[in-house]
């Protein structure tokens, strides 16, 4: 009797085991909403709302640099997540990577809602090829620079404000590659900053190294940001969120000030993809149109002091300079470079092969 | 039917003591187990607590090793310019240090010029130990360990925050969950002017820790946001470095007041979720770093199974029902002999009772015992012997009542009406047998002139003697009777030849005859008898006595004192001559 027990209890959880992996996947590949975005595009109430509202179960995971974005989504083909929101520089090369897949803008009806300029998709960089629509514009800031005025008496009006000696081991920056060789780059006067020829690199690299002896650290997600900033008693940062940091060190009882250099800030415009491996489109499209709905573009505006793209943005003042950003000329090279400059090396390390 | 109070006043009391045994029993076991829960609870804060100081120990133990290489001399020395003396010397101390402690990946001299260079770096790469030289030492001032340490004053400890090291060239700690520790390198001003780091091993140094844990107990660390640092699921560790953040207070929801500050220690029991299919108790504990840290205030907690602590309330519940049932037993058998004790005296007053009515000897009371049941027994005793002595004294009186109505008051002869029984009886007994019997009737002659003469007592008197005369001379088998006045009658039982009546009827004569002494003179008597024989003078009572009657007539007429068969076949009897 025992192992005719046993043997038929084995069995028993063999079935078990195949039909919970059966549920799973079935759950997987059409309940579950796999969502990769950054912190502050997808707040838990509008999560809530929109998974009783289709029924689905949605997986957010956030990130805090277009490396790790990169990092996750290339991994396996995207086969982890289902949309993410990427920079209109960024995008292009998931599309160059056939990560993602075009979007039939009738099946996000609330794109009817947004301001003409982000409905006109043609006219906004990288995000149309070949008539084939690859993402839906959400969100979009310019990095700005924040300052603590009770230290900086005069607002910045240079990027070079980051390298100067009396502010040493008191700017904050953040921990992104490419957008640090850009800012570099414009630092250096260069007007191509997403494009360093192989002469701007080594400049490149040293002024990155001299903007980290300056550094008190970097950080990654915003609320990081704000809490270095506050505890370490920061007097400037480079804002790669920009409004949103600005709004969230407000909010944390931080007297700052918000200035955009001369020579121009980075700007960014975050839009919405669908990865290539989406089993349920149809989720996916409803993801993204319920974040045009007014009560995700409202967070975007009074929690995140993010603009969004069926208002005009309170932030943006006309005569602020933007560099909205532009895919980079070796992204791969960029993040080497930078880990070896952020872990501490010296230029003659971080050039080497 | 005879163990009726007996059975049921045993039941009452068996199911009075089993019910009482049983409801302490079962109290005991809710009481014990309620205590024996918390006091596993209690135990697992206590273990909780213990754990903590012992990672505080660990924390000091690496404070320790941080001061003697701080103050070393070739720190200072190491740090104050490019020195490869004794910056050799500072290296050896490293490797043998992060030899003796497996839980270090790390061990740095970092300098406070040259934007934080290091100075001398040992690392822990697989199984070797690695020194890391010229071009590969990397510059750190803008890492908050670095900063944070050189703010602090000599001979204390910098703590970082515990997050997955992504520095470039860790070796071994890269990607790994680390935690640094720091102390300044002073001058003799006592300025900090470098640093020494230890990159610990979080996970090397909790799993020693948690060596001497149970087996079943389940190990929880979170940061002070709540993020878990340790977990079973090692998946559900560093989520914020995973873009996924994992908090305690979301699967333990009690321990929100330990992360927002507002409670230092708590226990709970988690029954949903992951632990629907296991639920566990567990302790928390906020620890507050005492180092000054970036990482100010760490959430250590441990899990144990529910089933675990239950396992023991389950063995107590166990011992508890023996016990019960123990108990039960003997209160059964203690009913029976409660029971037993109670009715037995009962039963033997019945018994008693039962057989005074059917007349045997009164049986054994228990009229010794002092309880109520010996008051009973004695009233019943004393009642049984009234009622005894008064149904003797009735009996005596039936008897005295009985012999009258067939005795002659007199004589103390039976009388007629029992000798007409006694006639019947030995007619009934020798028609079946085919026996023979004789009937004497006897008159008193001239007893009228007795009588006139001695008068009516001496008349009584001769009647006395002639009926005792009469009594002594027949044999025991034969009956006398005095049927009325003067008669007389004797009924001889089976003579077996007319000549034993003869003999008998003579010697009746002769002992009547002799003078009968009446207040000092003689007084003679004379007598008559007439006989009659079964079955030759009749077949019934009637005949028979008639026929001695009218042979005694005859006799009387033949000329008295003598005596005269019936019988008309044999030859007229003389009278015996006087």
């Amino acid at each position: 009797m025992a192992p005719f027990l046993s043997l038929h209890t084995h069995w028993l959880r063999r079935l078990a085991g195949w039909t919970l992996l059966c549920l799973a996947f079935g759950a997987q590949a059409h309940d579950t909403l796999r969502v990769l975005t950054w912190p502050g595009y997808a707040d838990p109430d509008l999560v809530k709302a929109f998974e009783q509202r289709t029924g689905a179960k949605v997986e957010v995971t956030f990130i805090d640099s277009d490396d790790v974005m990169w990092q996750k989504l290339s991994k396996d083909r995207a086969a982890d997540f289902d949309v993410f929101a990427a920079n209109t520089a960024e995008l292009q090369r998931y599309i160059q990577a056939d990560l993602v897949v075009p979007i039939d803008t009738r099946a996000i009806p609330n794109t009817a809602r947004q301001l003409p300029r982000f409905r006109n998709l043609k006219g906004i960089a990288g995000l149309v090829q070949g008539n084939k629509v690859y993402a839906i514009p959400y969100t979009y800031s310019e990095m700005g620079l924040i300052y603590d005025r009770q230290q900086v008496k005069e607002p910045p009006t240079s990027l070079r404000a980051l390298w100067e000696p009396r502010y040493r081991g008191k700017v904050l920056l953040y921990n992104g590659s490419t957008h640090n060789f850009s800012l570099a780059a414009m630092a250096l006067g260069d007007s191509t900053p997403f494009h360093l020829d192989e002469r701007e690199w080594p400049a490149a690299v040293q002024q990155l190294i001299a903007l980290r002896r300056n550094a008190m650290g970097y950080y990654g997600q915003p609320e990081e940001s704000v809490e270095m900033f506050t505890r370490g008693h920061a007097t400037l940062m480079f804002a790669n969120y920009g409004s949103q940091q600005l709004q969230l060190l407000k909010a944390a009882g931080a007297d700052v000030g918000y200035a955009i250099a001369r020579e121009g800030a980075l700007a960014w415009l975050d839009c919405w993809a669908i990865t290539r491996s989406a089993k349920n489109l149809e989720l996916a499209q409803a993801w993204i149109n319920f974040f045009l709905e007014p009560e995700a573009g409202n967070a975007l505006l009074t929690r995140q002091g993010l603009a969004n793209t069926t208002s005009e943005s309170p932030y943006l003042r006309p005569q602020d300079k933007l560099k909205w950003l532009e895919p980079v000329e070796d992204v791969d090279r960029r993040a080497r470079l930078w880990d070896r400059i952020l872990a501490g090396d010296r230029a003659s390390k971080v050039l080497a092969p | 039917m005879k163990f009726g109070i007996a059975v049921k006043l045993g039941l009452l009391l068996a199911g009075v003591s089993m019910l009482a045994s049983g409801l302490t029993g079962f109290y005991a076991y809710q009481t014990s187990r309620a205590m024996l829960v918390e006091s596993a609870k209690t135990e697992l804060l206590t273990t909780t607590h213990v754990l903590g100081r012992r990672i505080g120990l660990s924390r000091e133990e690496v404070s320790r090793n941080l001061q003697v290489l701080a103050n070393h001399p070739a720190a200072l020395a190491a740090v104050q310019g490019s020195n490869p003396a004794q910056e050799d010397q500072l290296a050896t101390l490293f490797e043998s240090i992060l030899r003796a402690n497996p839980s270090y990946f790390q061990i740095r001299l970092i300098s406070a010029s040259d934007n934080g260079l290091e100075r001398v770096r040992v690392d822990r790469a697989g199984d070797r130990v690695l020194r890391v030289r010229g071009d590969d030492l990397q510059e750190k001032a803008h890492f908050s360990y670095v900063s944070g340490t050189l703010r602090l004053a000599p001979g204390t400890t910098y703590l970082s925050r515990i997050v997955i090291n992504h520095e470039r060239g860790a070796h071994a700690g890269l990607d790994q969950p680390s935690v640094i520790l720091a102390t300044p390198v002073a001058d003799d001003m006592g300025r900090a002017v470098g640093a020494v780091v230890i990159n610990v091993d979080l996970n090397g140094v909790f799993a020693t820790l948690a060596n001497d844990l149970p087996r079943d107990y389940q190990l929880f660390l979170a940061n002070r946001n709540g993020d878990y640092l340790i977990h079973p699921d090692p998946t559900q560790t560093f989520g914020f470095d995973k873009g996924r953040r994992v908090l305690i207070q979301d699967e333990f929801p009690a321990t929100r007041d330990l992360v927002s500050g507002a409670a230092n220690q708590l226990l709970t029991e988690v029954q949903d979720g992951r632990y629907g299919d296991a639920p566990v108790v567990a302790a928390f504990i906020s620890n507050k770093v005492r180092v000054t840290a970036d990482e100010d205030r760490l959430t250590l907690g441990l899990a144990q199974p529910l089933a675990a602590v239950l396992a023991q309330a389950d063995r107590l519940g166990s011992v508890v029902l023996q016990m019960v049932a123990g108990l039960c037993l003997i209160c059964l058998l203690l009913a029976v002999l409660v029971a037993r004790a109670v009715t037995h005296p009962i039963n033997s007053m019945s018994t008693a009772v039962q057989r005074f009515t059917f007349g045997h000897q009164v049986a054994a009371l228990p009229v010794e015992r002092q309880d109520e049941i010996g008051v009973l027994a004695r009233s019943f005793s004393h009642m049984q012997e009234e009622i005894r002595q008064q149904l003797d004294a009735l009996q005596t009186s039936r008897e005295e009542l009985e012999h009258l109505a067939r005795h002659d008051v007199l004589t103390g002869l039976p009388n007629r009406r029992a000798f007409q029984e006694r006639l019947e009886h030995t007619l009934v007994r020798a028609q079946r047998r085919g026996e023979r019997f004789a009937l004497l009737f006897i008159d008193v002659d001239n007893f009228k002139s007795i009588n006139d003469y001695w008068g009516h007592e001496g008349g009584d008197a001769a009647l006395k003697i002639v009926a005792l005369r009469l009594s002594t001379a027949t044999r025991k088998a034969d009956a006398v009777a005095r049927m009325g006045g003067d008669e007389f009658v004797v009924l001889l039982e089976n003579p077996t030849h007319r000549e034993d009546i003869v003999v008998i009827a003579e010697k009746l004569l002769e002992s009547v005859r002799s003078p009968i002494l009446y207040e000092g003179q003689e007084m003679q008597v004379g007598f008559s008898i007439g006989i009659s024989q079964y079955p030759d003078d009749g077949n019934t009572s009637a005949q028979l006595l008639s026929r001695a009657d009218h042979a005694m007539y005859e006799t009387k007429a033949a000329g008295r004192n003598g005596f005269r068969f019936s019988s008309t076949k044999g030859a007229p009897t003389n009278p015996t001559p006087l």
